[in-house]
Formats: C-alpha cells, sequence, structure tokens
C-alpha cells in the first residue's frame, strides 16, 4: 500500500491541498499567513518520509495554481528540497512543476534550482 | 500586457504620494493592502509585471514592520507609493522594537555588498543551512523580484522607515 497516498491533507485557510496521484502533490491559492510552517511543514515532511518509504523515483509537487506564497512559504520549498538533497543511499527526483505566468514561481524555483540542482527538477506549465 | 488606457502615470512628482495609508500593525490587513496595492498599479501603470513585483515589496515589507512594530500607542504604519514617471517608490514606515533595529540594518548591508540575484540565493543557502533559524529571505526578495533597491533611513520618535524603489 503507498504510504504516499495515505499522508493526511491539512485543511487550510487559503490553499487547497490534494494528492492527485501516488507520487503528485497539487497546491492552489495562496500562502500568506503568518507562520505557513504551522499547517504545511509537517505535511511537507510526511510526504517527503512517505516517498522515501516507497521508494518512489520522483515526486511531483504542482505548484502552478500558487498564485502568491510569502517568503516564509519558500523557505518550505527550501527545508523539502534540502531533505532530499541530503539523503543518503535511494533518494527520489522532486519535480515542481510551475506556471510561467506566475512572476514568484520563476524567481523563486530558479534560486531553489541552483541550490539543490542534482534531486530537483522544474517543469513549466502554460 | 498593455498599458490602461486611462493611465494616470505623472508626468512629475506631485506634492502628494500617489497612495498613502496608515494603520495599526496587523497581520489580517496585509493580504488587503497587498491586493490594493496590485490593483493600484496595475490600473494606474498597466502593466502585470509591475502589480506582481509590488505585491512582493508590499507583502514583505509589511510582514516586517507588523512582525517587529512595538507594541506602543503610536507604532502604526505608513505606507506610501509615489512615481515620477519613470521610477516608482514604496515607502513604509513603522516603529520597530529597539532589539530588531541592529539586526536589520545588518541584513540590509549584507545583501547590498552582492547584486539582487546572487544576494537571493545566497539567502537560499543560509536558509537551507540553517534549518531551525527563521527564514530571512524577505529583504533579498523584495530586491530581487521585486527590482527595487532598498534603503533605511532612522527618524525621530524611533521610528524607521523602509524605501524600496525601481524603474517603472
Amino acid at each position: 500500500m503507498s504510504q504516499f497516498t495515505a499522508v493526511q491533507v491539512p485543511k487550510a485557510e487559503t490553499v487547497v491541498i490534494s494528492l492527485t496521484a501516488p507520487n503528485q502533490v497539487k497546491l492552489s491559492g495562496t500562502i500568506t499567513q503568518k507562520d505557513p510552517a504551522h499547517d504545511l511543514a509537517g505535511l511537507f515532511k510526511a510526504l517527503h518520509t512517505a516517498a522515501m518509504a516507497d521508494k518512489l523515483a520522483e515526486v511531483r509537487a504542482d505548484v502552478s495554481g500558487l498564485t502568491f506564497v510569502n517568503s516564509s512559504a519558500i523557505r518550505l520549498f527550501v527545508d523539502w528540497a534540502t531533505w532530499v538533497k541530503n539523503e543518503r543511499g535511494h533518494r527520489y527526483t522532486l519535480r515542481f512543476v510551475t506556471s510561467r505566468n506566475v512572476t514568484w514561481q520563476k524567481t523563486s524555483f530558479m534560486a531553489l534550482m541552483s541550490l539543490a540542482k542534482e534531486v530537483l527538477a522544474i517543469e513549466h506549465v502554460t | 500586457m498593455e498599458r490602461a488606457e486611462n493611465s494616470h502615470i505623472p508626468k512629475k512628482p506631485g506634492p502628494y504620494p500617489l497612495v498613502f495609508m496608515r494603520f495599526r500593525p496587523a497581520w489580517a490587513y496585509i493580504d488587503g493592502i497587498r491586493e490594493f496595492g496590485r490593483f493600484f498599479c496595475q490600473t494606474t501603470f498597466g502593466t502585470q509585471e509591475l502589480a506582481d513585483r509590488a505585491c512582493v515589496v508590499i507583502q514583505e515589507t509589511l510582514e516586517n514592520a507588523v512582525k517587529y512594530s512595538s507594541n506602543s500607542a503610536d507604532s502604526e504604519l505608513e505606507l506610501s507609493i509615489e512615481s515620477d514617471g519613470a521610477n516608482i517608490e514604496f515607502s513604509i514606515s513603522s516603529r520597530p522594537d529597539a532589539s530588531h533595529l541592529s539586526s536589520l540594518r545588518e541584513e540590509l548591508i549584507g545583501i547590498q555588498t552582492l547584486d539582487p540575484e546572487q544576494a537571493y540565493l545566497a539567502a537560499f543557502v543560509r536558509a537551507s543551512n540553517e534549518p531551525e533559524a527563521s527564514a530571512r529571505l524577505g529583504l533579498a526578495r523584495i530586491r530581487y523580484e521585486g527590482g527595487v533597491e532598498l534603503s533605511m533611513k532612522e527618524e525621530s520618535g524611533g521610528r524607521i522607515r523602509i524605501t524600496a524603489t525601481g524603474k517603472l
């Protein structure tokens, strides 16, 4: 049984989160609360742990519908990329599905890519 | 995107800012003020790109101002937006807790030793290396994604003014 799809998705005020495949999470809306880690850090950690347990080759994080986030939320993506980068032995590719039309995604995922290019992939849609 | 037909871009600075707002330092106001800034820049200057930059500048500067404001009765925030037809200036005045001032000064000096892209990349590396520390991505993000330069002026009464200036 997939541990990834068994991860409990929290309800957050301004962001809709769904697991849309055995290796895909989709987030849409905005993330601008004071401490987004309260809702999302645990989710990202659980998805990472489940992906490792499932020995997934790739995890797709579709953020193309996230129209705006604050820097505290960007930090959560930095943390996720760092967890994958720091794994020894098996590790998966973390593929962010992004939109060319959303400014923060262009600048921030470019920066994230430079940080952990060996474990990240960026896919552009629209 | 094409410029708005009823563009209100001033030819030279007027006696008053295009926008001036004064409000209590409450997190609940930030989303609304950011989205007003997006609407204002889109409507006045007619470019989505500038509207997106305005959102980053307003969100991150107001978050910092709200987080570190003192609890005194005179700690209202002031946001103004001005333009001379070639440049845009966002100015945020606040009364921070004294303990925050030196770290803010250091952070501003630090990011200004690098070009905006390099400073943003360096902030990512620092965040990655210090998982337990606060993100501290905001100021570098403002410069890079907002396309502005930042300056800080200390004013009377313990207030500070952060100014973000960039091309239209």
